[in-house]
């Protein structure tokens, strides 16, 4: 009875297994690992896409805040900083958040910048190799 | 043969019974926010049509931008009530889709999954919104686009430098749509300028930054995954 309960659901996850709708689309070539992203060394830029309080209370060394709450107000400064061929990694606070493929996206769209990536695991991840 | 068809039937019922006792009224919301708005609200109302009371276990939002209230903890049988969604709209735009996964003790591990969608408009769409040139480049004219968001009607835009360093000139291009043409005095200083730009008679501000860079940094040996395909550049803009 509870296998037959299950099938619905079963069916439902198995169908949409790729259509997480809260999650904006990511080429997996636009994605980069701690160890990848720490091996451009000075020549990448760190973004952190997460709200202010989080950024405050601790970030990775050197990284510059950009989210979406204070988008207008806080792309000034990151432009100014910003150079031709840096690298852009961009990260937020977990697996499931979306904030940082969002951030990555308004800065290949509206900026229109190039080499941005987004840091898979987010700062967890970071945290973990660094800490 | 009747016998456990009927019991497999009334065993059936008994289960959808026992299983939907809180019923949303229902789990997405669309929103039209105004351009002004800083926050779009759903309210998600439900009714717990069991027999006995439901107890939320957890509310947990999609993102930091969204918060979700509870009006209590436990639900009796034949109450109503709400949890109340509030998304931070800040600098978003376009289409935005927030969710909150709601776990009652309703069955092990239920879990409702509420969806607040919201189209935020926009009164103008600057881009790109950088525009840049190399130190020693040529100074020329880059273009920056403005297109008017369909649910407004803009005649004039203006626009305003912060620095003395780069001229502008707005040209209405139809349809909608204006030019921003913008150059730098000297390319041969590292400069930068804020570019202000703002409907007629409206106090929503846009912006959009002019800059001449320092030389590039050099570049190393790649050890991640290539870049991504670069959006078409607007005409006039040469990285």
């Amino acid at each position: 009875m509870a296998a037959l309960a299950l099938l619905p659901a079963a069916g439902e996850a198995i169908y949409f297994r790729d259509k997480i709708s809260w999650r904006s689309a990511i080429a997996p070539s636009e994605m980069i690992t701690v160890e990848q992203a720490r091996g451009w060394g000075d020549t990448a830029i760190w973004v952190d896409a997460r709200p202010d309080d989080e950024f405050a209370s601790d970030h990775v060394p050197g990284a510059i805040s950009l989210n979406e709450d204070r988008w207008n107000e806080l792309l000034p400064p990151f432009l100014a900083v910003w150079v031709p061929g840096k690298k852009i990694v961009v990260y937020c606070s977990s697996l499931s958040c979306n904030a940082s493929r969002e951030v990555a996206r308004r800065l290949r769209k509206e900026a229109q910048l190039s080499d941005v990536f987004v840091l898979e695991g987010g700062w967890e991840a970071w945290l973990k190799k660094n800490r | 043969m009747k016998t456990p068809l009927l019991a497999f039937t009334l065993s059936m019922i008994m289960c959808l019974g026992a299983r939907a006792q809180l019923k949303w009224e229902q789990t997405s919301i669309e929103l039209h926010p105004a351009a002004t708005d800083k926050q779009a609200i759903g309210h998600f109302k439900y009714e717990n049509t069991g027999k006995t009371p439901v107890h939320f276990k957890s509310v947990h939002a999609s993102c930091g931008c969204t918060t979700a209230q509870t009006q209590k903890e436990e639900v009796p049988p034949g109450d109503k009530g709400e949890i109340t969604a509030t998304f931070n709209i800040g600098d978003r735009t376009g289409i935005q889709i927030k969710t909150v996964t709601v776990e009652t003790d309703e069955t092990p591990n239920q879990k409702t999954v509420l969806t607040l969608k919201a189209e935020i408009p926009q009164q103008l769409e600057v881009t790109p919104n950088f525009v840049f040139w190399k130190q020693g480049d040529m100074p020329d004219t880059k273009t920056i686009k403005v297109k008017v968001g369909k649910e407004f009607k803009v005649k004039h835009i203006k626009v305003t430098s912060s620095t003395p360093d780069f001229q502008t000139k707005v040209e209405e291009a139809g349809n909608g749509q204006f030019k921003i043409d913008v150059k730098p005095q000297d390319t041969n200083k590292v400069v930068a300028s804020m570019l202000t730009i703002q409907a007629e008679d409206s106090q929503k501000v846009f912006y959009a930054t002019a800059r001449v860079t320092n030389a590039p940094t050099a570049p190393v040996a790649p050890v991640g995954p290539t870049a991504p395909a670069r959006p078409s550049a607007p005409a006039g803009q040469t990285h």
